[in-house]
């Protein structure tokens, strides 16, 4: 794993950035989308709460998309790798 | 994981061409015939054996240039992949020679000593250790299955949330979002429960030939490959008579379960590595 290095370019740097903090928003965003199907799961949601919960979430999913696009990444490029711990967020979100 | 703690040489004593001691590995003396010698390490002396107190076993030892084995040396050389891999096939390729005569411990990568009354010392007190250890794996070897599962095609188009009608603000939009996160969620977790399922059977299947099994967190699909994740990566011990009885079970169970194509590897036998740590890890 040693070709992967640290780089300073200053352009590299900002752009690496942006994928880390997407990569945390991408992870919550997840963790949001399994947490509101438990809850429905779990059926305490009126039919009104969940139109807005799934509205919400659908909402967030496109603003993904969008920055995605804006700073030119693709979803699947967001990731951590953590180690012998694996990736932070499931490879395959099938 | 590499250098163990079990001694270090003396800084310091860089200049002139100060050597160390290397042990590979430690076996019993006499019965079998001696081992073969191989060149270990580049750079140093020829590999011999050193006896141990007692008189009933003996390390499989080399003289290394102490300045290539210091701890800051061994962090830089053991950091460059291709460097890692010379010391490595080494370090196996000596091990796999002395155990050609029979059980062997080996020992950590670069295991080293400031000389080799201190690597004689050191593996003395930890000599009813290795008894029991040579004991467990005479007539034994270690055998490795790693299971990997072939990726089919991705969850269908629609649990993408892009097909049109389920534009924001119409009515039912939401909800049906919702619907959809569920499906692939449950798709996810069913996936996920095959997958344990077929890992946890090939690893019984195996474990029922073998005297000892340890699993290691399998690979990630960094090494093997984006649509290959790997769900078990076993070592095992197995008696050399049973062998043919863990490969034949392991293979029977490649192939398709529950929609999953699987692929199942066996290897050995391997020198013991996975079943003769002396203790040093936790």
């Amino acid at each position: 794993m040693s070709d992967v290095r640290v780089d300073l370019d200053p352009g590299n740097a900002a752009r690496d950035l942006v994928s880390l903090v997407l990569t945390l928003i991408e992870l919550v965003r997840q963790l949001l989308e399994r947490q509101a199907v438990r809850r429905l799961d779990q059926a305490d949601l009126t039919p009104e709460q969940e139109e807005r919960l799934g509205t919400a979430l659908m909402q967030l999913d496109a603003a993904m998309d969008d920055l995605c696009d804006h700073h030119q990444l693709r979803r699947a490029d967001l990731n951590l790798h953590l180690g012998p711990l694996g990736p932070l967020l499931a490879e395959h979100p099938w | 994981m590499t250098a163990t703690d079990v001694g270090h040489p003396r800084t310091g004593t860089s200049g002139g061409g100060a050597m160390a001691t290397c042990v590979f590995a430690v076996l019993r003396t006499g019965g079998r015939q001696a081992p073969a010698l191989t060149p270990g390490h580049a750079g140093g002396g020829a590999v011999g054996l050193l006896p141990l107190p007692g008189g009933d076993l003996q390390a499989v030892v080399q003289d290394v240039p102490a300045a290539d084995f210091t701890q800051e040396a061994l962090r830089r050389r053991l950091g460059d992949p291709l460097e890692l891999e010379r010391c490595a096939r080494a370090h196996h390729a000596v091990i796999t020679a002395a155990a050609a005569g029979g059980a062997v411990v080996p020992l950590p990568l670069a295991t080293l000593f400031t000389a080799s009354g201190r690597a004689s010392a050191a593996l003395a007190d930890r000599r009813d250790r290795i008894l029991d250890v040579l004991d467990r794996v005479e007539g034994r070897a270690e055998w490795a299955v790693k299971v990997h599962v072939a990726q089919h095609a991705p969850a269908p188009p629609a649990a993408d949330g892009k097909d049109p009608a389920a534009a924001p603000g119409r009515p039912g939009a939401g909800a049906a979002y919702l619907a959809r996160v569920r499906g692939r969620e449950r798709d996810r977790q069913a996936r996920h429960e095959a997958l344990l399922r077929v890992a946890g059977r090939v690893h019984e299947a195996a474990a029922a030939h073998a005297v000892a099994a340890v699993r290691r967190t399998p690979h990630g699909t960094a090494i093997t490959g984006k649509d290959r994740p790997q769900v078990l990566n076993a070592a095992f011990l197995v008696d050399d008579s049973r062998a043919t009885d863990l490969v034949a079970a392991v293979r029977a169970l490649g192939g398709a379960h529950a929609g999953l194509d699987v692929h199942v590897e066996v290897s050995g036998p391997w020198v013991p590595y996975s079943f003769t740590s002396l203790g040093e890890e936790p």
